[in-house]
């Protein structure tokens, strides 16, 4: 079975289902923005929904993580990584997906990360494709991760009256697999499908102003371009453009001792290249002062090194970073002010 | 299911894991640099070039990445050489012959030993910049027949400063090894050069073609000798640096040491000019 | 493992001793702590009061010329000092004074008693005295006490995070106040105190003091983008930060 199709009144009998399953987290609404969080109650899975404050990276990337156990008198490390269960993570956008992509191939490029995958292993993720914009800020259609491109197990698509389940892995077939009220999808769902993508491509136009191939070329040619003073000059460095991403993966290292004073954990703690201290070594030489090339790192991050190093561009047009910053820094005028060479709009 | 066992077999170990790691010799070698000597837990062997660093934890106080001044063909230890500069290193500084660190790596690339051979070199350190290059030098010395002349030019502030000064003697007499210092400041009792180390390298005999530079010392300090070392006619591949970067896992992945798109301690810390030349300004030796 | 447990003692001057009461509040981690120090000296939880002490948690600002002598005393015979709070580390509530001539908040506040009042500007310890160790906020933030409560134990410096509220309060996925119609100081106040405030569905109001390099000019796009008026701002800041006015003065006009 390829593809199955469930009718919507079915969809929390499902999600009973899934929770019997594996821990179950799925988008719920937090007072005018949505979050992440474990499903109590059906009811409150959102499946149309902004993106989450923060994405959900925090399930395979954890905002603060164990790294080691030690003890100082006798010299001792514990297993630094514990057995975690099985998960499931629901509703995913198909730009967050890309995220998880991005982060796979950073945490697996050698000397791969075994906190990472070891939490990956135990992930599903069951995607939902968006049908229409979640808001203005996001850039999904340049970055061509508005239509699923693989890196999930299940992928939902909403036709209407039901949803088509795109089955991608055997992990996810195990999920629909046996399930009486999951039908394989037939003919006529497979041709609402296509009507339903037919219709997209009228809703989703590329957001920046030139394709992907001009936007690379833009920021090898970029470096010294005058947007990046703009930019610098309107950030406050609050940090949120970095901790919203589903690609950022910086961290910082500490160590935390219990009262004993001999024994404690060490962590990983999110850290963000906008901070004052993240390139000052202890002499006290900083590497990358001030906001503008602070900011400019953050772009080249997402459009330029990635793709020299792993092919792949860094951004999954979510649109999390326009939508929290302070300033009203916006990615998409950002990258076009820099191919067009033009300034910003209210720099 | 393969690829399962090899992940389970991948995650029994942590890169994050420091190895227990005795302190068996430490003194202050200037009011500020310490040295230490360090064995390896169960005689483990550290398999390192010169030019490599290892990540030192105290636990509670943190890691920090630290320049090897040993040679792989000193056996059975490692030596680090501590400047006190910030809480972690003051912590090391309190630590003595008998007490424990934790020690990750190697990490990083080293110098390109195996291109150097038959070449001959010209050391250039200032600084701290000496640490990681005695790395260098203790393997010219123990492999001396390999390489053709070695000069070393060394700068520091003051003659109290100098750091290895007795080994200094050493190589010189061990080794046919040609040693040229120079500091900002002399006290009475100093009898060698005074002013910048980049004055030293007009004097020096340099058959370009067949001649290695390696540079290691303050930020500052690179623009201003490799703009000498050109003016020799090195070719920029053979003009070898090694950079200081913040520092936290080791792995190319917490961020903090990169230079534009490449991370120091994977890449790094040692690049030769042609690769500092491609960066676009964000590499404060070059710029 | 310690030979000896370290004498504690408290202390306050101008302040309303809430940050106190966060320790005494403490319940079971007030126990773990006195398994690793020895309090000889804090008003709120015990009756005597010890004067041999080797680490002195000082709360509140200094107001008066005799808190000058009084705190250069307690310097004296404290090998570590702690500055515990706003009022300590930054004068705090009390740098409001300091916004009007001194004559003119005296007799604002004492009336025709002003003449016989004994006061002078409000200042932050570390004005005064050399401060080994600053805990920020109003009050102090228990998890971020017993770090450096460790800090001082384990005789390293406590490192104040240098970044903005913003960062721990993404973390701990808050929707951001501006998003509510809320001003909120978090995108220039120094962290540390997990995004407490903003957590329990306030907003924050700068108890901890600015970051080290907070944007100047970058402040008025925010103010742009969500219809704030500076003064509004300002004024906002004032309530912890005037102390230091002519700076924070600056940073907002």
């Amino acid at each position: 079975m390829k593809y199955a199709a469930l009718k919507k009144e079915n969809l929390n009998k499902w999600l009973e289902y899934l929770k019997s399953k594996a821990r179950l987290y799925a988008p719920k609404k937090k007072e005018n923005q949505f979050v992440f969080r474990p499903v109590k109650n059906v009811d409150e899975a959102c499946l149309k929904y902004i993106p989450t404050v923060i994405p959900p990276k925090k399930y395979y990337f954890p905002q603060k993580e164990k790294l080691l156990k030690f003890t100082v008198e006798p010299f001792h490390t514990a297993k630094a990584i514990a057995e975690f269960e099985e998960f499931i993570l629901f509703a995913v956008h198909t730009c967050d997906i890309a995220g998880i992509q991005c982060m796979d191939v950073a945490f697996k490029e050698g000397p791969e990360d075994p906190n990472y995958l070891n939490r990956k292993e135990k992930m599903t993720i069951i995607g939902i494709e968006c049908l229409e914009y979640c808001d203005t800020h996001a850039n999904c259609a340049s970055m061509a991760t508005h239509v699923p491109r693989g890196g999930y197990d299940l992928m939902l698509v909403d036709i209407g009256e039901k949803f088509i389940i795109h089955i991608n892995s055997e992990k996810g077939e195990r999920l629909v697999r046996n399930v009486s009220y999951i039908k394989e999808a037939g003919a006529e769902d497979m041709a609402v499908l296509c009507f339903v993508r037919e219709k997209k491509k009228n809703i989703f136009k590329e957001e920046f102003s030139a394709g992907l191939d001009r936007v690379y070329q833009a920021f090898g040619d970029g470096f010294k371009h005058k947007v990046w003073q703009d930019v610098g000059r309107r950030c406050v460095a609050c940090g949120n453009c970095t901790m919203v991403c589903p690609t950022c993966y910086c961290f910082d290292v500490v160590d935390d001792m219990d009262l004993s004073l001999n024994s404690g954990l060490r962590y990983r703690i999110w850290n963000s290249c906008q901070m004052d201290d993240f390139a000052k070594v202890a002499g006290g030489e900083d590497f990358r002062k001030g906001r503008e090339n602070r900011q400019r790192h953050r772009y080249y991050r997402k459009f330029r090194y990635p793709v020299d190093k792993f092919n792949r561009y860094f951004c999954t047009g979510c649109g999390r970073c326009s939508r929290a910053c302070m300033a009203g820094i916006n990615l998409v005028e950002t990258v076009n002010a820099l191919m067009d060479g033009g300034k910003l709009n209210n720099a | 299911m393969l690829d399962r066992e090899i992940l389970l077999e991948k995650m029994k170990t942590s890169p994050y894991r420091p190895m227990r790691s005795k302190i068996i010799e430490a003194r202050m070698l200037t009011d500020k640099e310490k040295f230490f000597r360090i064995e390896l837990e169960d005689n483990t062997r550290l398999s390192y070039g010169p030019g490599q660093f290892v990540m030192v934890s105290i636990f509670g106080f943190g890691e920090a990445p630290i320049s090897i001044c040993s040679s792989p063909t000193d056996k059975g230890y490692i030596d680090l050489t501590v400047r006190n500069a910030g809480s972690f290193t003051n912590k090391l500084h309190q630590l003595g012959e008998g007490d424990i660190v934790g020690i990750r790596g190697p990490f990083g690339k080293g110098f390109p030993v195996d291109n150097m051979f038959g070449c001959d070199l010209v050391i250039v350190a200032g600084g701290l910049g000496i640490v990681p290059l005695r790395s260098l030098i203790r393997y010219l010395m123990h492999n001396r027949n390999d390489f053709g002349s070695v000069q070393i030019l060394l700068g520091c502030k003051t003659p109290k400063d100098l750091l290895f000064g007795q080994e200094t003697k050493e190589w010189m007499r061990r080794a046919e090894i040609k040693f040229n210092c120079t500091v900002d400041r002399a006290d009475p009792d100093w009898k060698g050069n005074v002013g910048l180390i980049t004055h030293l390298i007009p004097g020096v005999d340099i058959n370009p073609t067949r001649t290695y530079a390696v540079v290691v010392g303050p930020p500052i300090m690179y623009k201003f000798v490799i703009a000498e070392l050109l003016k020799k006619h090195i070719p920029d591949h053979q003009i070898i640096v090694s950079l200081e970067r913040r520092m936290r896992c080791g792995l190319g992945k917490c961020g903090h040491c990169q230079i534009e798109g490449v991370y120091v301690c994977q890449s790094g810390p040692v690049f030769d000019y042609a690769q500092l030349k491609k960066f676009r300004g964000e590499c404060h030796e070059k710029n | 493992m310690r030979k000896t447990k370290p004498r504690v003692a408290f202390f306050d001057f101008t302040d309303c001793e809430g940050c106190q009461l966060q320790f005494a509040n403490m319940g079971e981690g007030l126990l773990q702590l006195t398994e690793l120090v020895e309090i000889v000296n804090f008003r709120e939880i015990m009756s005597e009061a010890g004067q041999d002490y080797e680490v002195a948690f000082v709360e509140g600002s200094i107001t008066t010329e005799s808190d000058i002598k009084r705190i250069q005393e307690i310097r004296k015979k404290a090998k570590v000092l702690i500055a515990l709070g706003a009022c300590a580390a930054t004068a705090g509530v009390n740098g409001m004074k300091n916004r009007f001539p001194l004559e003119l908040a005296k007799s604002r506040v004492y009336g025709d008693k002003a003449g016989t009042v004994n006061t002078i500007a409000s200042l932050p310890l570390h004005k005064v005295v050399k401060v080994d160790y600053f805990i920020h906020g109003c009050p102090v933030y228990i998890p971020e006490v017993l770090q450096v409560v460790k800090c001082v134990l384990m005789q390293k410096p406590y490192a104040l995070p240098n970044y903005a509220v913003c960062v721990e309060c993404k973390m701990n996925e808050n929707v951001c106040r501006y998003e509510k119609d809320q001003e909120c100081l978090g995108p220039v106040t120094r962290a540390g105190c997990n995004s407490w405030c903003i957590n329990n569905g306030n907003r924050c109001y700068g108890c901890r003091g600015l970051v080290d390099n907070p944007a100047a000019d970058a402040q008025k796009d925010i103010l742009l983008k969500y219809g704030l008026k500076a003064d509004e701002i300002l004024q906002r800041f004032n309530l912890y930060n005037d102390s230091l006015g002519e700076k924070y003065g600056q940073e907002f006009k």
